[in-house]
């Protein structure tokens, strides 16, 4: 029962990280239409950061605070590049934010070198419930919990806010009451890049992070992403929570080796029902 | 079109010359360029004609190449190998293809993408695949009383297959279905109102594309001798769409300069990278690099790729024959 409690904690704690890449997901293709594939990168970037600015000798806070920034301006970068020309399509941004995701690869290589690095986390560990469970992965649940609360209230809340869900419904209406879409899709990008540096400052202590770590983070936080359809964040958590407790359950009961095809079998179902869910007659992009 | 009476066989004469006159490093990358270009044109069929993201090509041509390997180095003739790979890929592309086509856009990018990835963690861990290893030893390609000894020979079969898979995809492109085809691309509603089976033809497609796929793995299997699950990364898939995109979507010819572009590009730069006093990730680095930049530049400022915007060059040139 404690090796169940403890797999289910620590599957929360995975499936938070997952959530917070598909939050950015989200944010992004809410505002904008367009499915950013370099996602996955945004934390990849932060964890390096994180790894190699502790490395240096800064205070735990500063660094992680620093490398989330610096997820932020690679947002921004990634943005300009996607949807920074006018009469870009979703589906072209699509393919240059794949471009972008190589490109930091390069990048990353020069760097950091192609070998995986890690970053110290919290230490320590407490028992809940006779449940050992790491004090990072307290950490990860209550970050990813204060995130989307922050995210939810400033959607809700703020004029800002409002002005990019305005751009998500309806871009030209939007345009007519005087909103700059594309600075809010930029917005939505540099917000999309913190939400992933965040994710990958939290999970680099957890496991080691590579210039490759990507494809699995972008994959897992689509397969999250895509059970809110999305566009829904509060659907995209539930959806990222299950995913973590499944693949860590699975890890956990001796199928570790099958994690990858598990959480890619989940997102393949979903996207079919979906589809097939899906109005005979929809509305074709022009 | 002149222009294709002269430059179809001038293309010809110069693919069955160079074999000839190429040294062996550069016959490597002749064969590779041809078998990047069989992928590409299918590539360019599935996203140009019928307006379908495919981002697990990799794994069709990774499909045809372990069909044929298992088949040779069970004792099987190398020609049987070779023609079951594309059997063997489009047969694949039909299973997965009927659930998968069902999705659009982005949707079908991340499950063609999840599909290759799943193959290649099953290729890893299962025993008749050869697990991480993959399968060695694959005895080279023979037909008949002819054997495959050296480039020159692989050189030719690429081209062969090339050819073919470039007058199929014509062919197709002017006949009826082709049509219909362009027609799915631009709305399925409106295709679809007008009789077009739409599901059945965007299956059609995906199975052929992943044919010419299987056809470029089998002959790389034999060309290699191995497969492992590591010849055929997510990149690959990348590369395919890179190729496709800077040659020119929905342009058999386009394909295949991007196919020529893209491989001598990063050929050229691993030369150079690999010269005496260059970091040792410099390899790595440039290629991605060049993938990334090209992709990026290309979809932005040349979003009709290569071969349209030198045809509008060619034709602006002769303003007499426009309209």
């Amino acid at each position: 029962m404690s090796a169940f409690l403890t797999y289910l904690l620590n599957g929360l704690a995975v499936g938070c990280a997952i959530a917070l890449i598909a939050s950015g997901l989200v944010v992004i293709h809410r505002v904008t239409g367009v499915v950013n594939f370099a996602q996955g990168t945004f934390a990849v970037v932060a964890g390096l950061c994180a790894s190699s600015l502790l490395g240096l000798g800064l205070p735990h806070g500063a660094s992680e605070l620093a490398a989330v920034l610096a997820a932020a301006v690679a947002g921004l970068l990634t943005g300009l590049a996607a949807v920074g020309r006018p009469g870009t399509t979703p589906l072209s941004s699509l393919i240059v934010t794949l471009g972008v995701g190589v490109l930091a690869y390069a990048v990353e290589i020069v760097l950091w070198g192609d070998q995986p690095r890690s970053a110290p986390g919290l230490a320590g560990s407490v028992t809940v419930a006779g449940a050992r469970i790491q004090t990072q992965h307290l950490l990860v649940i209550a970050v990813t919990a204060v995130a989307f609360a922050a995210l939810a209230l400033f959607f809700g809340r703020t004029y800002l806010g409002k002005a990019l869900t305005a751009c998500a419904s309806n871009p030209y209406a939007a345009r007519v009451v005087g909103i700059d879409v594309r600075r809010m899709g930029l917005l939505a990008f540099a917000l999309g890049g913190l939400l992933g540096g965040l994710a990958g400052v939290l999970v680099t202590p957890m496991r080691p992070i590579s210039f490759d770590s990507d494809v699995t983070l972008i994959v897992n936080g689509f397969a999250a992403a895509v059970f809110g359809a999305l566009t829904r964040p509060v659907i995209t958590l539930a959806g990222a929570l299950l995913l973590g407790v499944a693949e860590t359950m699975a890890a956990g009961y001796g199928y570790g080796s099958h994690q990858l095809e598990i959480a890619l079998g989940l997102m393949l179902v979903v996207m079919i029902v979906q589809a097939g869910r899906r109005p005979a007659i929809s509305q074709e992009p022009t | 079109m002149m222009l294709g009476r002269v430059a179809v066989p001038l293309a010809a004469a110069v693919t069955l010359a160079l074999p000839a006159v190429l040294d062996d490093s550069a016959l490597a990358v002749y064969v590779l360029l041809g078998l990047a270009a069989m992928v590409t044109v299918g590539v360019s069929l599935l996203m140009g004609y019928a307006g379908q993201v495919s981002l697990g090509q990799g794994a069709f041509y990774g499909v045809g190449a372990y069909t044929a390997a298992l088949l040779a180095l069970n004792g099987l003739p190398p020609l049987l190998g070779l023609l079951a790979a594309p059997v063997a890929a489009a047969a694949f592309a039909l299973v997965v293809g009927l659930p998968l086509l069902r999705l659009r856009g982005h949707h079908l990018a991340f499950a063609t993408l999840a599909m290759q990835l799943i193959l290649l963690s099953l290729a890893g861990q299962l025993d008749f695949t050869g697990g991480d290893i993959g399968l060695q030893a694959i005895p080279p390609f023979s037909a008949w009383s002819f054997e495959a000894g050296g480039v020159t020979a692989y050189a030719y079969l690429t081209w062969a297959g090339l050819a073919l898979v470039m007058l199929v995809t014509r062919n197709v492109i002017a006949s009826r279905p082709g049509r219909a085809l362009r027609a799915l691309a631009t709305s399925e509603t409106a295709a679809a109102s007008s009789g077009i089976p739409v599901g059945r033809y965007k299956l059609a497609v995906l199975a052929l594309s992943a044919a010419f796929a299987g056809l470029a793995g089998g002959i790389y299997c034999f060309y290699t001798g191995y497969v492992a699950p590591g010849s055929f990364p997510v990149l690959i898939s990348i590369q395919y769409i890179v190729m496709a995109v800077v040659g020119g979507l929905g342009t058999i010819w386009g394909a295949v300069v991007g196919a020529a572009a893209i491989t001598l590009l990063v050929q050229g730069l691993d030369r150079l990278a690999n010269l005496p006093g260059m970091p040792s990730y410099a390899p790595g680095v440039l290629s991605y690099a060049v993938y990334a930049l090209v992709l990026i530049a290309v979809v932005l400022f040349l979003p009709n790729g290569l071969v349209p915007a030198i045809r509008r060059l060619l034709s602006r040139e002769r303003p007499a024959k426009t309209r």
